[in-house]
């Protein structure tokens, strides 16, 4: 018996061992669930239980320097179906009454309706809805309890085109974006976010932080509860250095054009930032963030995106003869005073030159002011090429302007230097070519405006801005972005600047730059007209001003392609813009909604007009 | 005689620290089920059969504690047949729910036979064994204890309920290490058992998952089921593999008696065509039924998606748990049988790492008791009746404990004490009613 009961007992305590060991391996897994792994695993309950609905933030808002909110955000509502309530006869009502307000068919919305019922769960019934349903939808929400309307805000362009090459425009994410964007970021898939231009740009600083209204749901996704209403952070401010009143005159002017295809860029040459900057045709940003309920006409999502004033590189005809003017004298061997005749050509060996018109024996300023190319053809011959290319060199020519915008392009420079590097020759043709403009030599239209800028402000080259700075609207801090920054200083004689004023206010009072001729100003300028072989000659105007006894404040460029004449086309654009700046019309009233701080009252009115 | 004194070697009548666990896990068991359930109301269903449960389990208990537990070794035949009878009964007369025809629904109660048949075959295979004397080492008492018990576990899968067959296999192992038997038969049947199960269940599994059959060394083992050509190849190959590891140990003078090859080549060969046949038998409903097993309460998510929320929820107790009645895992439902097989997770959830390493102490104290009143007791019937016990609550424990943590497979299997189920609930504290009999009765004082 005794031997049996030892031999029981080892396998009882083998066995009560073994239970030993098998209680603290689960022990030591209980711990690593339950203390080691706590955190990850709270989160994922808390993830299980919640469903938030999102409400998109405003978007920062995008200010011109006088202060015109011109791109800012509008209410917008999407309505949900939080209820349980089964009963098919409430749900048809329901139905009857709203869809014809979503403009949606009644018995698609019905079986939303009722496949959102059966289920529980919080079911979208129609997003991205204007505040003019949104008045009536409101008060359906006493008599259907469960209907849930989400306040969130979408982006508007109060002034439709307004700047749309800088604005840019919103879209949906693409899979690429996605990767960069994610949740961690704030981002959800459905999210828009900036395409193009500072949209794009400061897409990080102007998007906002989302808000929510964060529901407790059973495993099946049933509404058991609203936890909290997470309100949105709005994003941050962007200021640009544009002028309105300056921006809407070039944009005005450039769509009554002839043609309405060109662009406009006026500076302030003492800085280098951009008062306006305007590229036709333009597009309507708008349509990318419509009303679901609104009646849209079909607009094609096409859009033209091309920004002339960058991208496009012409010819800068006769506005040239100022930087051929500015070389010869320079080289000292000119006497502005000495008459040349201008028989209507010129001849250089076996070729002749025409000029525009017949203008007799003419000086210096008045070749300027009637653009007599003979008298240009004549200084080049004497003066050189070389002469020429250094002048352009000064003024940066064939290089970008360095402003912060997509796809800009250099133009090309023109000269015996650039053609020796090239290994081919210069000819005496070429000369006189380049002293007129024409030839290889191609700038943009900014090119240009820098160009005016430079000599408005003799001699500096600056680099043109037109981001000012950025403002948290959470925090009130100042996020400086332009600065004025000089490039490059043509280094030109003191009497050459003043020569050169004195011809190109000439030509404004007297010349061919007569259309920009306002009382009270002193305004200087130059027209051009680019030979096109393949069709229409291009329009040029370039301009600078300055009220009388002050330096000059802007200095502008306008190009209109295909506009035939640079005085009769983009003359009348250069004026508007300049009457625009020096004497503005009053501002659009954006009352309340400009200096709403707070994006709550937006709601509390459902006022259709409401733009913040 | 014992070395030093063990607890509750008094004079008393009931082991207190065995009924203190007890009470202690029916008390936190009814607890976390009204959480679960997140309702006191006796309207609720649940509530309402646990509350009328627990005053019958403690009938049950008190039931087992006072008959002297000798009755069972002296009635064992009639155990035996009431067992038979309530098993044939259920399968004749019981309520067909959820693919199983394992309930018997009476005007106030349904109930469940097969739970208090887990409790009885260990009772009548122990009184076998008891019987069985100084012959238990033959191979003889292990083939009387099979086929003794053959005919409750065959009634038991025709309902079919498997998890009282996974849980009844292990304890009635312990049973059989503890009485003495030759382990190394009981391995071979262990091996000859696996190696049948594994074929069987690979090739449903292939059958149910036919995309499976693209891969050739799976089709060529599917076939074995099907093709006579490969069956016969199949066994010249595994004989010539014995034959050919008995010549290599040969080789490298190991000496290993022939007979071993023999017996692994046979077994390999018999679960073979044990597999085949069963998988021959088996009707399409059966495989489905085999893979519910296989992936139980499986939902269009998963059987892992389970075990996850179940983590989930005790995960985010933590330490210290969130309050009873307030665990959002459980009370909104992603925990799915949080009341039944996934109660820890509530108990996890709601009182946190204590709650789990209280209950899991607790099984932990009662196994230990259970063991210590074996070594107490008064005869070896005594004896057996408590290492079988043990090795059911053992089971138990490892199997539901394993399952939440990860460390065992998925299977359905509840926590006795602790889950909510009548039958369970009251077989369970008959069980331990059982024990606290074999205390009263001890030997050692």
């Amino acid at each position: 018996m005794a031997v049996t009961k030892l031999f029981f007992n080892t396998r009882l305590k083998k066995l009560m061992i073994l239970a030993t060991i098998a209680g603290g391996i689960i022990a030591l897994r209980l711990v690593d669930i339950q203390v080691l792994r706590h955190n990850s695993y709270l989160q994922m309950a808390e993830r299980n239980r919640t469903q938030i609905i999102y409400q998109t933030a405003p978007r920062g808002r995008v200010f011109t320097a006088d202060g015109v909110a011109v791109a800012s955000n509008a209410p917008s509502f999407s309505m949900y179906y939080l209820g349980a309530m089964q009963d098919t006869e409430y749900l048809t009502k329901l139905a009857t009454d709203v869809a014809p307000r979503l403009k949606i068919p009644q018995e698609d919305l019905l079986n939303t309706l009722i496949k959102g019922a059966r289920s529980g769960k919080a079911t979208l019934l129609a997003e991205n809805l204007s505040t003019k349903s949104t008045v009536a939808l409101q008060e359906l929400q006493f008599y259907y309890p469960g209907v849930y309307l989400v306040e969130e805000t979408k982006r508007s362009y109060p002034f439709g085109g307004f700047a749309s090459h800088l604005l840019g425009y919103l879209g949906s994410m693409d899979d690429r974006e996605w990767r960069k964007r994610d949740a961690k970021l704030g981002y959800r898939l459905n999210s828009k976010i900036g395409k193009n231009g500072i949209e794009k740009k400061f897409e990080t600083d102007l998007k906002g932080t989302d808000g929510g209204v964060y529901l407790e749901v059973d495993y099946r996704g049933r509404v058991k509860s609203i936890i909290e209403d997470k309100k949105w952070g709005a994003g941050s401010d962007v200021y640009l250095t544009l002028n309105f009143a300056v921006q809407q005159a070039a944009e005005e002017g450039l769509r009554n054009s002839l043609t309405g295809r060109g662009a406009a860029v006026a500076l302030d040459p003492r800085t280098g930032a951009v008062l306006a900057l305007a590229s036709a045709p333009a597009y309507d940003p708008n349509i990318f963030v419509q009303y679901s309920d609104e009646e849209n006409p079909a607009q094609s999502k096409k859009i033209n995106e091309y920004n002339l004033a960058v991208q496009g590189i012409y010819p800068p005809a006769s506005t040239f003869k100022i930087i051929t003017g500015a070389a010869a004298l320079e080289s000292g061997i000119i006497d502005t005073k000495h008459k040349i005749n201008c028989p209507g050509h010129y001849n250089s060996g076996p070729r002749v030159f025409k000029c525009w018109g017949t203008h007799g024996p003419v000086d210096f300023f008045d070749g300027m002011s009637n653009s007599c190319d003979v008298y240009f053809y004549v200084v080049a011959s004497q003066i050189g090429a070389a002469a020429i290319e250094r002048v352009q060199r000064m003024f940066m020519f064939g290089r970008p302007t360095g402003i912060d915008l997509p796809g800009e392009k250099a133009g090309n420079l023109y000269g015996p230097t650039r053609r020796a590097r090239n290994k081919t020759y210069w000819f005496v043709g070429d000369t006189l070519n380049l002293s007129i403009g024409q030839g290889e030599l191609l700038v943009t239209p900014l090119k240009l405006a820098q160009f005016a800028a430079a000599v408005a402000s003799r001699g500096n080259v600056y680099r043109p801005y037109y981001v000012e700075k950025i403002v948290s609207n959470q925090t009130g801090k100042v996020k400086e972005i332009g600065h004025p920054e000089i490039l490059q200083h043509a280094d030109l004689k003191p009497e050459t600047y003043d020569t050169l004023f004195k011809a190109l206010k000439y030509t404004v009072d007297t010349g061919t730059a007569r259309r920009v001729k306002i009382k009270g100003l002193n305004v200087y300028g130059k027209t051009g007209t680019a030979q096109n072989p393949h069709g229409a000659d291009h329009g040029w105007f370039l301009a600078f001003a300055g009220r009388e006894g002050e330096e000059p404040s802007i200095a502008l460029a306008v190009f209109v392609e295909f506009g035939e004449g640079g005085s009769s086309a983009a003359g009348p654009v250069a004026r508007k813009m300049l009457e625009a700046y020096f004497n503005p019309p009053p501002l659009p009233t954006q009352t309340r909604a400009r200096l709403a701080a707070d994006y709550n009252e937006l709601f509390v009115t459902g006022d259709e007009n409401a733009a913040i | 005689m014992p070395r030093f004194k063990l607890p509750g070697s008094g004079r008393n009548r009931l082991d207190y620290l065995l009924f203190g666990a007890t009470l202690a896990l029916v008390v936190l068991g009814a607890l976390n089920i009204f959480s679960a359930v997140n309702s006191l109301s006796f309207s609720n269903p649940v509530v309402r059969t646990h509350l009328l449960a627990l005053p019958v389990g403690a009938c049950a208990f008190i039931f087992g504690w006072s008959f002297n537990y000798q009755i069972y070794d002296e009635q064992w035949k009639g155990l035996y047949g009431f067992i038979l009878a309530l098993l044939i009964g259920v399968l004749l007369f019981g309520s067909y729910q959820r693919g199983s025809r394992s309930w018997f629904v009476l005007p106030f109660f349904s109930m469940q036979p097969s739970e208090i048949c887990r409790v009885a075959s260990i009772l009548v295979a122990a009184a076998f064994l008891d019987r069985r004397g100084r012959r238990i080492r033959e191979v003889s008492s292990l083939f009387g204890v099979g086929l003794l018990l053959l005919p409750i576990f065959g009634l038991i899968m025709m309902q079919p309920d498997f998890s009282s067959v996974v849980i009844t296999f292990p304890a009635l192992l312990v049973l059989l290490y503890c009485t003495g038997v030759n382990m190394f038969y009981v391995g071979l049947i262990g091996v000859l058992g696996g190696v049948t199960g594994f074929f069987t269940i690979s090739w449903t599994y292939i059958y149910l998952h036919p995309e499976l059959l693209d891969i050739g060394v799976i089709r060529v083992f599917y076939d074995l089921a099907h093709n006579g050509w490969y069956m016969a190849g199949f066994s010249v190959f595994i004989t010539l593999l014995g034959y050919g590891a008995w010549w290599f140990f040969k080789q490298l003078r190991l000496v290993l008696p022939s007979f071993y090859f023999v017996l692994a080549t046979m077994v390999v060969l018999a679960g073979l065509f044990g597999g085949i046949f069963v998988d021959h038998q088996m009707k399409p409903h059966q495989r489905k039924r085999v893979e519910t097993f296989l992936a139980p309460k499986s939902d269009p998510k998963g059987a892992g998606y389970n075990v996850l929320q179940a983590q989930i929820a005790m995960g985010a107790g933590g330490v210290f748990g969130k309050g009873l009645f307030s665990g959002t895992q459980s009370r909104l439902g992603f925990v799915p049988e949080r009341h039944t097989d996934f109660i820890l997770a509530v108990v996890g959830e709601e009182m946190g790492l204590w709650g789990t390493l209280l209950v899991l102490g607790l099984y932990l104290l009662m196994l230990w008791r259970i063991i210590t009143i074996a070594y107490m007791s008064g005869d070896r019937y005594g004896y057996l009746i408590c290492a079988g016990i043990f090795g059911m609550f053992f089971t138990y424990m490892m199997v539901n404990f394993g399952m939440l943590t990860g460390v065992v497979p998925v299977a359905g299997i509840p926590l006795p004490l602790i889950s909510y189920g009548g039958s369970n609930l009251v077989s369970s504290l008959w069980a331990l009613g059982v024990v606290q009999s074999v205390y009263s009765r001890r030997l050692r004082a």
